[in-house]
C-alpha cells in the first residue's frame, strides 16, 4: 500500500486546489456562514443541556389512529406516548404507537428519488432530483389527460384516511381519474357490505362504558383492532370495574379470548351459525324484546306487523338449532344456548364481530346474522349495545374538478365475481390487469401498499409487476424498500407519519366524534416529501391549480371551515391541543328514532315500503312519473329518501345511504340479496371447500399479533424485537397424527403455494385448523425485517443497534398458499378459507 | 530564527493548512454527490491524473477512455448503489457507525446531534439547500476543510494562537468524530464498490485522513 506523505500530499491537494478552482466542484456546500473561533470564547463541549419539545400529533401505525404527543429532543423525535387530553384514547398509546420512533429512523429509510436503470427486479436505480422526477411522471400523465383518457392513470392506496385521503382523491378530481383502488377488500369489506345492506352506511362500534354483557365473534381487540386503544381499554375496564362478562368465539386462544371469561373455539366459517342459533334460542325461548322488531322488515311485506314479524324470525332460524351449529362449529349447544340467555337478558349487550367471522365465502352473510342477533334483542344503536361509530366532520378545501373524470373497471373484480363490491375487490386488481378485458392503466402509482407482499397468491402479483406490457409505468411513494417498490419504475421518498400534517377522524370509543390533527414533529429527513405537497407541484406541472398550496395550507383550511373547531380557535388551537371535541355533546345513540318533518317540497309516501321520499331529488320526471314507478321503481330514489313511516308516524330509521336501495327498515329480508341470486335473510351457508376436505386436510387462519401490523411495522427494532417468529399454530392432537412435535420443521402446502415454518403445538387452537400470523417474513424492508443486511439485498448497513439483534428467526408469510379469491357477496378476500396439507419437513 | 526563516516558517503553514483545506473539500465533493460532468473532465485532466498516479491511484481503463456522459452516468448509479440504495448500500452516516453508550444509534441518531452541535458551535450553519443529513460524510469533510481553511488564515494573519486553537478544534473534531468512523467506512466501500473510482477514492480518503491526523498532532506538538 502506498501510503501518503507529505509530498504526494501536497500534489494530491494541489489537484484538488486547481478542481476547485475550475469551479468543478460540488454545486453548493453543505456548509453556510463563517467560523468565529475564539479561544476560551465558546463552549465546545457537546453536553450542553438538551431542549425537550413537547408536540400534540397523531400516530398512523395502525388504522386507529391515536392521538398522541411526539417528544423531540434536540431535533430528534426520542418518545411518543398517547394524548392525555383525548376523549377518544384517554391518553393511551400501544406499543405499535410507541414504537413510531423506528419508523423516522430506521437505517434503510428511502431518503431521495430514484428512478430504476437495470430490469425490474434488478435492485439497479439512480439517484434523481425532485424535478426530473415529477417532470418525467407529468411527462407520462399529460397525454393521457391531453387525449381524454385520464382513466388509464391509476392510483392505489392502502393506508389513507381522513386527509391523506382527501388531498389524494382532490388532486385525482381535478386530473379526472377515478381509477383509484384501496385495500379495504383485504381487510374487512365482507363487514361493511353485511352492515350497508341492513342499516346503510352506519358502521359499528360497541359502546362498553355503558354495556352489561359482551359477546365477540374473531375479534382480537385486546390485541389488534381497527380501534384498538379505544376499543380495548374500556372493554377491559367494564370487565374488571363492573364484571361484564365476555365470551370469545375464535379459532385460537388469541390474548382477547385468553382474557374473556370463556373462550369457545369454533371451526373457521361457522360464526353466522352460532350467532343464528342463539336467534335461534332467542326467539324460541321468548326472550326476544320487541322494541327494534317495527324497524325490522323480515320478510316480503314491508308493513307486516310486529307479531307477524316475530313469527317469521322464529320460522326463519327454525332450522338452525344449537345442536347443528354444534355439529358444525363444535360449539356445545349448551354453551350457546347459556350464552345466548345471558345476551338476550342483559340490560344492554354488545355484539362484535371482525375478521374471524367476516373473511370468508358469504362473510357478508355473517354479518347480516350478527346483526340479526344484535336486532332481535333491541341492541342497536342504543346505549350498552352495537351502536353507529361517529368520527370527526371535518369539512375542507375543493378544487375544480377535471372535465373528463372517467374510470377503469378493474376494481370490482371480474364481472359476476362479487354480487356488492361497495369497498371494490382491491385484491384483484392485478388478476384484472392481466386480464386485460378492461383495460389497463398506462401509469399505475400506490403508496402505503405492499401488494406483492400483502397479496393472496402474492408471487402472481410479483410476476404481473415485473412483466412491463401489463404495467408499462410504475411509482410509489414510499420510506421503505419492500417486495413491491423494488419492481417500481420510480420511488418517491415520503415522509413518515410524524413528518407530515393531517387532520383525523377516527371511530371515538364513547359515541362522541373529536377532530385531531397530526402535525410534523421534525423536519422531514432527507428530500423525504409529503405526497399532499407534491399533488399541488405536480398539478402546476399538468396545467391546472389546486384549492390549496401544501398539506399544512390544506389542514389550515380545513381547521378554518369546520363549524365547533373554527370557533375553538381553529388551526392555532389545534397546533396547540392537537385534540377538540365539542363538550355539549351528548353521544351518538337512537339515529334510527329521530322524528322527521315529512312536510317539504317534493316529498311522498311510497306506499309499497312506506318510505317518504322527495321525487324531486331523485331524478324523476315528474309527482306523477315517480308516484306511477314508485320508490323502488325509479333510478337514484334513495337519493330522495327522507323518512320511514311506520304505524302512521315519520322516522329517520335507517336511510338508505350507500349503494344499497332499500327502505328505512333494516333489510333482514333483502330484495338486494334475492336479485343477485343470494338468500334473502340471514342463512349459514358452508364454505364449499370445507364440504370437499380429505381426511387429511386442514384450514389455515392467519391473525394479527399485539406488536405489528400486516406491513409497516416489521422495520420497527423494538417491534421486531418483541415478535419476530410466527411459529404455526397446531392442536395437539392434529399434530400427533401428523407425527408432529412442538418446534418441528413442518411445510404447508396448498393448491396455490407453499411455505416451511415450524409448528407450535398447543392445546390454544382448535383440531384441524393451523393458524399462522401474517406479519413477518419479509423478503425486504430491511435489517430488522428480514435479518438480511448488506450486502445481501433488502438491507442498508446496519446500525449499531443491530449487532443487538439476539434473536435467529424471521419469521415466515403464509399468504404464498392462500388463494388471491373473493367472497361472492361482498368481493372481499376469503383469507380464512384456505384448505392445507400439513407435513413434517 | 531569521525574520526570513520565520517568513518562511509562516509561509509554509499556510500553504500546508490551505493544502488540506483543499483535499478535504475534493473529498467531501466526492461523497457529497454524483460527480458532474465538469467534475468529471478535471479529474480526467493531467493535473489530477499526475496526483493520482503518485498515489498510486489506478481509475481503470473506462474510466480514461469512456465518454463523460457515459461515465457521469455509470458513477451516478453506483453512488446511488453505494450510498442510498434503495435496498442494499452504506448509509454514509457517523450515526450508523458509531455506537454511544446508552444512546440511540441509527440514522439521525444521538451522534449526529453530536456533529451538528459541534459544527455550529463554530458558528456555521447548515445550508438550507442541503438535503443531507447532519453526519453525513461530506459534511464531516468539508466541515474538517472549513477549520483548515479559518486555520490557514489564522497563519497569513499572523495570529498563531488562533491557528493553533484552530488546529486543537480540528484534533478534536478528527478524534471524536472522523477518526472513529472513516477507516470502517472507507473498508466497507472498498469492499462492495463495483467500479475503482469509489474503491480508490475511499483508499485516499482513509490514508488521507490517517496522514492529516498525524501532521495536526506534529504542528501542535
Amino acid at each position: 500500500m502506498n501510503k501518503m506523505n507529505r509530498r504526494k500530499f501536497m500534489q494530491f491537494a494541489a489537484a484538488s486546489g486547481a478542481a476547485f478552482t475550475a469551479g468543478a466542484g460540488v454545486s453548493g456546500n453543505a456548509l453556510a456562514g463563517s467560523i468565529k473561533l475564539e479561544e476560551g470564547g465558546r463552549d465546545f463541549s457537546p453536553k450542553t443541556g438538551k431542549e425537550r419539545k413537547a408536540i400534540p400529533t397523531a400516530c398512523w401505525q395502525c388504522v386507529t389512529r391515536d392521538a398522541a404527543i411526539g417528544y423531540v429532543e434536540d431535533g430528534r423525535v426520542v418518545k411518543l406516548e398517547g394524548n392525555p387530553n383525548s376523549i377518544r384514547t384517554l391518553g393511551k398509546l400501544c406499543a405499535r404507537g410507541q414504537a413510531g420512533v423506528n419508523q423516522v429512523y430506521f437505517p434503510d429509510r428511502i431518503l431521495y428519488p430514484m428512478q430504476r436503470v437495470g430490469k425490474r427486479g434488478e435492485h439497479k436505480w439512480k439517484r434523481i432530483s425532485w424535478d426530473e422526477a415529477l417532470d418525467t411522471i407529468a411527462s407520462k400523465l399529460k397525454p393521457l389527460r391531453d387525449a381524454g383518457t385520464p382513466e388509464l392513470f391509476m392510483y392505489q392506496y392502502g393506508r389513507h384516511k381522513a386527509s391523506q385521503a382527501a388531498t389524494m382523491y382532490d388532486f385525482m378530481a381535478a386530473y379526472g381519474t377515478k381509477t383509484i383502488g384501496n385495500h379495504t377488500s383485504v381487510c374487512e369489506a365482507a363487514k361493511w357490505v353485511g352492515q350497508e345492506s341492513l342499516w346503510g352506511g352506519m358502521y359499528d362500534n360497541w359502546d362498553y362504558d355503558n354495556t352489561d354483557f359482551v359477546v365477540n365473534f374473531g375479534s382480537n381487540q385486546f390485541e389488534t383492532h381497527t380501534n384498538h386503544i379505544p376499543t380495548a381499554q374500556r372493554l377491559i375496564r367494564a370487565m374488571v370495574d363492573r364484571g361484564v362478562p365476555l365470551y370469545t368465539f375464535d379459532v385460537r386462544l388469541s390474548n382477547t379470548a385468553a382474557k374473556s371469561t370463556r373462550w369457545l373455539p369454533i371451526k373457521p366459517g361457522t360464526d353466522g351459525l352460532v350467532a343464528l342459533a342463539m336467534v335461534n334460542v332467542i326467539m324460541n325461548e321468548n326472550l326476544y324484546k320487541r322494541d327494534h322488531f317495527k324497524f325490522m322488515r323480515v320478510t316480503e311485506d314491508y308493513h307486516a306487523s310486529v307479531d307477524d314479524k316475530i313469527a317469521a324470525v322464529k320460522a326463519q332460524v327454525a332450522e338452525f338449532t344449537p345442536e347443528l351449529a354444534e355439529k358444525e362449529s363444535t360449539v356445545p349447544a349448551d354453551a350457546i344456548r347459556e350464552i345466548a340467555r345471558g345476551f338476550a337478558k342483559a340490560n344492554s349487550a354488545c355484539l362484535v364481530s371482525y375478521r374471524g367471522a367476516v373473511m370468508h365465502y358469504h362473510g357478508a352473510d355473517s354479518e347480516r346474522a350478527m346483526m340479526l342477533l344484535a336486532a332481535v334483542t333491541n341492541n342497536l344503536d342504543r346505549p350498552g349495545g352495537r351502536v353507529m361509530g361517529v368520527g370527526a366532520g371535518w369539512k375542507h378545501p375543493k378544487s375544480k374538478p377535471a372535465k373528463v373524470h372517467k374510470a377503469l373497471h378493474i376494481n370490482d373484480g371480474f364481472p359476476g365475481e362479487a354480487a356488492y363490491p361497495t369497498h371494490h375487490v382491491s385484491h384483484r386488481v392485478f388478476d384484472m390487469i392481466k386480464d386485460g378485458n378492461e383495460g389497463r392503466p398506462q401509469v399505475y402509482w400506490w403508496s402505503c401498499y405492499n401488494p406483492a407482499y400483502i397479496n393472496g397468491n402474492n408471487s402472481e402479483v410479483t410476476e404481473i409487476f415485473k412483466d412491463e406490457k401489463l404495467m408499462p409505468f410504475l411509482i410509489t411513494s414510499n420510506i421503505v424498500y419492500d417486495e413491491t417498490s423494488s419492481l417500481a419504475d420510480i420511488i418517491l421518498p415520503d415522509v413518515t407519519y410524524l413528518e407530515r400534517w393531517d387532520w383525523e377522524d377516527m371511530v371515538s370509543g364513547n359515541q362522541i366524534a373529536e377532530y385531531y390533527i397530526r402535525q410534523p414533529l421534525v423536519k422531514p429527513l432527507g428530500e423525504a416529501r409529503c405526497q399532499g405537497d407534491v399533488w399541488p407541484e405536480l398539478a402546476k406541472r399538468l396545467g391546472f391549480e389546486l384549492a390549496w398550496s401544501d398539506k399544512e395550507d390544506f389542514v389550515r383550511q380545513s381547521c378554518e371551515m369546520t363549524p365547533g373547531v373554527r370557533e375553538a380557535g381553529g388551526f392555532e388551537y389545534m397546533k396547540k391541543h392537537g385534540v377538540w371535541h365539542d363538550p355539549n355533546d351528548k353521544g351518538n345513540y337512537g339515529f334510527y328514532e329521530a322524528s322527521v318533518d315529512v312536510g317539504g317540497d317534493g316529498v311522498i309516501l311510497d306506499e309499497k315500503t312506506g318510505v317518504y321520499w322527495n321525487w324531486k331529488k331523485s331524478g324523476a320526471s315528474s309527482a306523477a312519473d315517480a308516484k306511477a314507478k314508485g320508490y323502488l321503481g325509479t333510478e337514484g330514489a334513495k337519493s330522495g329518501y327522507v323518512a320511514q313511516n311506520i304505524d302512521g308516524k315519520a322516522y329517520l330509521a335507517y336511510p338508505p345511504n350507500t349503494k344499497f336501495t332499500k327502505s328505512g327498515l333494516l333489510d333482514f329480508y333483502s330484495d338486494n340479496f334475492i336479485a343477485k341470486g343470494l338468500p334473502a335473510f340471514p342463512t349459514y351457508t358452508p364454505v364449499p371447500e370445507h364440504q370437499k376436505m380429505g381426511s387429511d386436510d386442514m384450514i389455515m387462519t392467519t391473525y394479527k399479533t399485539a406488536v405489528h401490523t400486516h406491513s409497516r411495522t416489521a422495520h420497527c427494532k423494538w417491534l421486531v424485537e418483541m415478535k419476530h417468529d410466527n411459529p404455526a399454530w397446531i392442536n395437539t392432537v392434529t399434530a400427533e397424527a401428523r407425527g408432529i412435535k412442538n418446534g418441528d420443521k413442518i411445510k404447508v402446502k396448498s393448491d396455490v403455494g407453499e411455505f416451511a415454518t415450524t409448528a407450535y403445538v398447543t392445546e390454544g387452537i382448535i383440531p384441524g385448523v393451523i393458524a399462522v400470523s401474517h406479519s413477518l417474513g419479509r423478503k425486504y424492508s430491511g435489517v430488522y425485517a428480514s435479518g438480511k443486511s448488506s450486502p445481501i439485498d433488502g438491507g442498508a448497513s446496519p446500525d449499531p443497534d443491530a449487532k443487538n439483534i439476539w434473536w435467529k428467526t424471521h419469521g415466515t408469510h403464509p399468504n404464498v398458499a392462500i388463494p388471491n379469491w373473493s367472497d361472492p357477496i361482498s368481493g372481499t378476500q376469503r383469507w380464512m378459507d384456505t384448505v392445507v396439507r400439513v407435513s413434517k419437513a | 530564527m531569521s525574520a526570513v526563516a520565520m517568513k518562511d516558517e509562516q509561509a509554509g503553514k499556510v500553504e500546508m493548512a490551505t493544502a488540506r483545506s483543499q483535499a478535504y473539500g475534493l473529498l467531501a465533493s466526492v461523497f457529497r454527490a454524483e460527480p458532474s460532468r465538469e467534475f468529471i473532465d478535471e479529474l480526467r485532466g493531467p493535473r489530477f491524473a499526475g496526483a493520482l498516479a503518485s498515489l498510486d491511484v489506478d481509475l481503470g481503463r473506462d474510466f480514461e477512455i469512456a465518454s463523460a456522459e457515459a461515465l457521469r452516468e455509470d458513477l451516478g448509479i453506483e453512488f446511488t448503489r453505494l450510498f442510498m440504495g434503495p435496498g442494499e448500500h452504506i448509509s454514509p452516516h457517523e450515526s450508523i457507525f458509531v455506537e454511544v453508550d446508552g444512546e440511540a444509534g441509527g440514522l439521525y441518531g444521538a451522534i449526529t446531534v453530536k456533529v451538528k452541535k459541534f459544527i455550529e458551535t463554530t458558528g456555521l450553519v447548515y445550508d438550507d439547500a442541503f438535503t443531507g443529513l447532519p453526519d453525513h460524510v461530506s459534511v464531516e469533510l468539508e466541515f474538517m476543510g472549513r477549520l483548515s481553511e479559518f486555520e490557514a488564515e489564522k497563519w497569513a494573519d499572523g495570529d498563531d494562537e488562533g491557528a493553533r486553537y484552530c488546529l486543537s478544534v480540528q484534533k478534536m473534531f478528527a478524534e471524536e468524530h472522523l477518526l472513529r468512523w472513516i477507516p470502517q467506512f472507507c473498508e466497507q466501500v472498498i469492499a462492495r464498490a463495483d467500479l475503482p473510482f469509489y474503491r480508490e477514492m475511499a483508499r485516499i480518503t482513509n490514508e488521507f485522513v490517517d496522514f492529516d491526523y498525524e501532521s495536526i498532532e506534529k504542528s501542535l506538538a
